[in-house]
């Protein structure tokens, strides 16, 4: 990961050397450098004291058990360096936003190089955000989305974001449809806590965007293979017990597990009103679950106002209990263990989200550049499972609705 | 007690006036170079042209979008009549295109004269001017109400 992002650092600097001959007519020979930036200040409240709502599950904290109105939320800051020579362009993006260990540490979010072969086909190398659901890729620049933040339950439990290798898009048209294909492929590495890590080898992927006057449509489908140690302590003790102990670890344990999302989502947005819908469905074969996700969004537009509304859900495709080993005839000190492990996949298994939220908010573009936000929320987990929310306390009440409430000022230059 | 209807009808003999102006200098043309061989264009092409969504004309050609200053009336009419996009609109939907990598927004020229000039001499490039500014220079491939 670390490496990649060292080469096309290198590739950018040197780009303004090499890529003199790629020059167009007409166009100026010195390569043009263009700094951007983006990000959010936010406060979140939640009504429960028994877990943190948070927008993400790779967050070490949130709004509610740790303290009521939390700024970690929603708030980040991103930094762009964009160089373009002609037909060659690089970008590079980093992030800076809550952590899973808690810190601030600025993630490399692109970094790519991209070759226009011709005015509709264009090649990158390097990093990208994965293009899935409608807006994946530019989900943390909020000044870009109606709402404070996209819906938890679609874009909050994404296996993997990122894909580090190549992409390609074409952009054709139909008439008046104007259609952007895009194929990518790559593997990505990425530190999560501790040294802990996820891995994905193998991601492959489509992307169609079909835009049509206020109509856009896009389509997308990523598939890869899945490594990570999360709970690997628990599968080596189950392994421990026998043959019925290792199925339960190969049905759960996130080795070598392919994961797979689809996506549809549309948008109609003619500039007074607007309406957005998607729906989608991941899997993973493991304890990381798999859910089928949907959401509807509304808002009007009256001057620099910008009311809206918005509903969203997700439930588990897999079972969120599992009776895991069976204890008849394990002597009492063996039961004692097994009923703990037991309980451990199901702690794993209720972190499976199933959960439906009601929102309504107010957009106010107070300047070309900023945008300041409120919005209400009514989120509730459903079947025993603790929803998007995190660091659950054992007070948490199943099927409780959690009431949220969010300011974000959103700025981008 | 007279005074005031007298100032109130003025006032509004003013507006009007003010909004007929405005109306004559909006009335705006969509041009390319004379040289340029791109025939008539739909309203739908030029918007994909101008929001990054399509980068040929009809036929082919490599397309360039230059704009108008940021806050210029040209450019504020432009994106209002043809996609219903306010400046914080178009603000949203560049800021997406270029923190994704998708691409950077069109050129900024200063003016009609300084877009006439620039269209005229590159015929991949199309602009849009107030209709008075015309010249033989440029041709119109789209006049917006």
């Amino acid at each position: 990961m670390r490496l990649s992002a060292a080469f096309v650092t290198c590739v950018l600097v040197c780009l303004p050397v090499h890529a003199h001959g790629a020059t167009a007519a007409g166009e100026p020979a010195a390569a043009a450098w263009k700094l951007s930036g983006f990000g959010t200040v936010g406060a979140v409240y939640a009504s429960s004291r028994s877990a943190d709502f948070t927008a993400s599950v790779l967050r070490a904290d949130g709004a509610g058990h740790t303290r009521a109105w939390s700024p970690d939320v929603d708030s980040r800051f991103g930094a762009q360096l964009d160089v373009g020579l002609g037909d060659w362009s690089g970008v590079l993006q980093v992030v800076s936003e809550q952590r899973l260990d808690g810190s601030y540490r600025p993630e490399l979010e692109w970094a790519n190089i991209k070759y226009q072969l011709t005015p509709d086909l264009a090649l990158r190398a390097g990093r990208i955000a994965l293009p899935v659901f409608l807006g994946a890729e530019s989900r943390k620049v909020g000044y870009t989305i109606a709402w404070v933040r996209t819906p938890v339950e679609v874009y909050g439990a994404l296996p993997i974001s990122s894909s580090d290798g190549i992409d390609t898009t074409w952009r054709w048209s139909t008439g008046a449809m104007l259609h952007a294909t895009q194929v990518f492929a790559g593997r990505t590495n990425q530190d999560l806590h501790n040294g802990l890590r996820i891995k994905a080898e193998h991601i492959v992927g489509l992307s169609h965007s079909m835009e049509r006057g206020a109509l856009g449509v896009r389509l997308s489908a990523a598939g890869a293979r899945l490594n990570t140690a999360i709970g690997q302590e628990l599968f080596a003790i189950l392994r421990g017990f026998g043959p019925q102990g290792g199925v339960l670890a190969d049905r759960y344990e996130i080795r070598n597990k392919r994961v797979s999302m689809i996506s549809a989502g549309m948008s109609y947005d003619p500039g007074a009103w607007f309406v957005t819908a998607e729906c989608g469905r991941t899997r993973t074969d493991s304890l990381l679950g798999g859910g089928t996700s949907a959401y509807v969004g509304a808002g009007l537009r009256r001057g620099a106002f910008t009311p809206y509304v918005g509903y969203a859900q997700v439930r588990a495709d897999v079972p969120t209990r599992d009776p895991g080993l069976a204890l008849e005839g394990l002597p009492p000190p063996l039961a004692a263990a097994a009923g703990q492990i037991n309980a451990g996949i199901n702690d794993y298994l209720a972190t499976i989200p199933v959960q439906s939220t009601w929102s309504a908010g107010l957009r106010w573009d107070a300047a070309t550049n900023i945008a300041l936000k409120l919005q209400l929320e009514r989120v509730r987990p459903r079947e025993g499972s603790r929803g998007t929310l995190i660091n659950n306390q054992p007070d948490l009440r199943p099927d409780h609705a959690v009431h949220v409430g969010s300011v974000a000022l959103d700025f981008v230059f | 007690m007279r005074a005031p209807p007298i100032s109130v009808r003025r006032l509004l003999a003013a507006c009007a006036l003010a909004i007929a102006a405005a109306d004559a200098s909006a009335e705006l043309v969509v041009v390319v170079s004379s040289r340029s061989p791109v025939g008539p264009l739909g309203a739908d092409q030029v918007a994909a042209i101008f929001l990054g969504h399509a980068s040929r004309f009809p036929g082919g050609a490599q397309a360039l979008a230059i704009d108008q200053p940021l806050g210029a009336p040209q450019r504020d009419g432009f994106y209002r009549t043809l996609t219903g996009k306010t400046p914080a609109l178009l603000k949203a939907h560049w800021s997406k295109m270029v923190f994704t990598g998708r691409g950077q927004p069109p050129r900024e020229a200063g003016g009609d004269a300084a877009v006439r000039r620039l269209v005229a001499e590159n015929p991949a490039m199309i602009g849009y001017i107030e209709r008075e500014a015309l010249d033989p220079s440029v041709r119109a491939v789209l006049v917006l109400p």
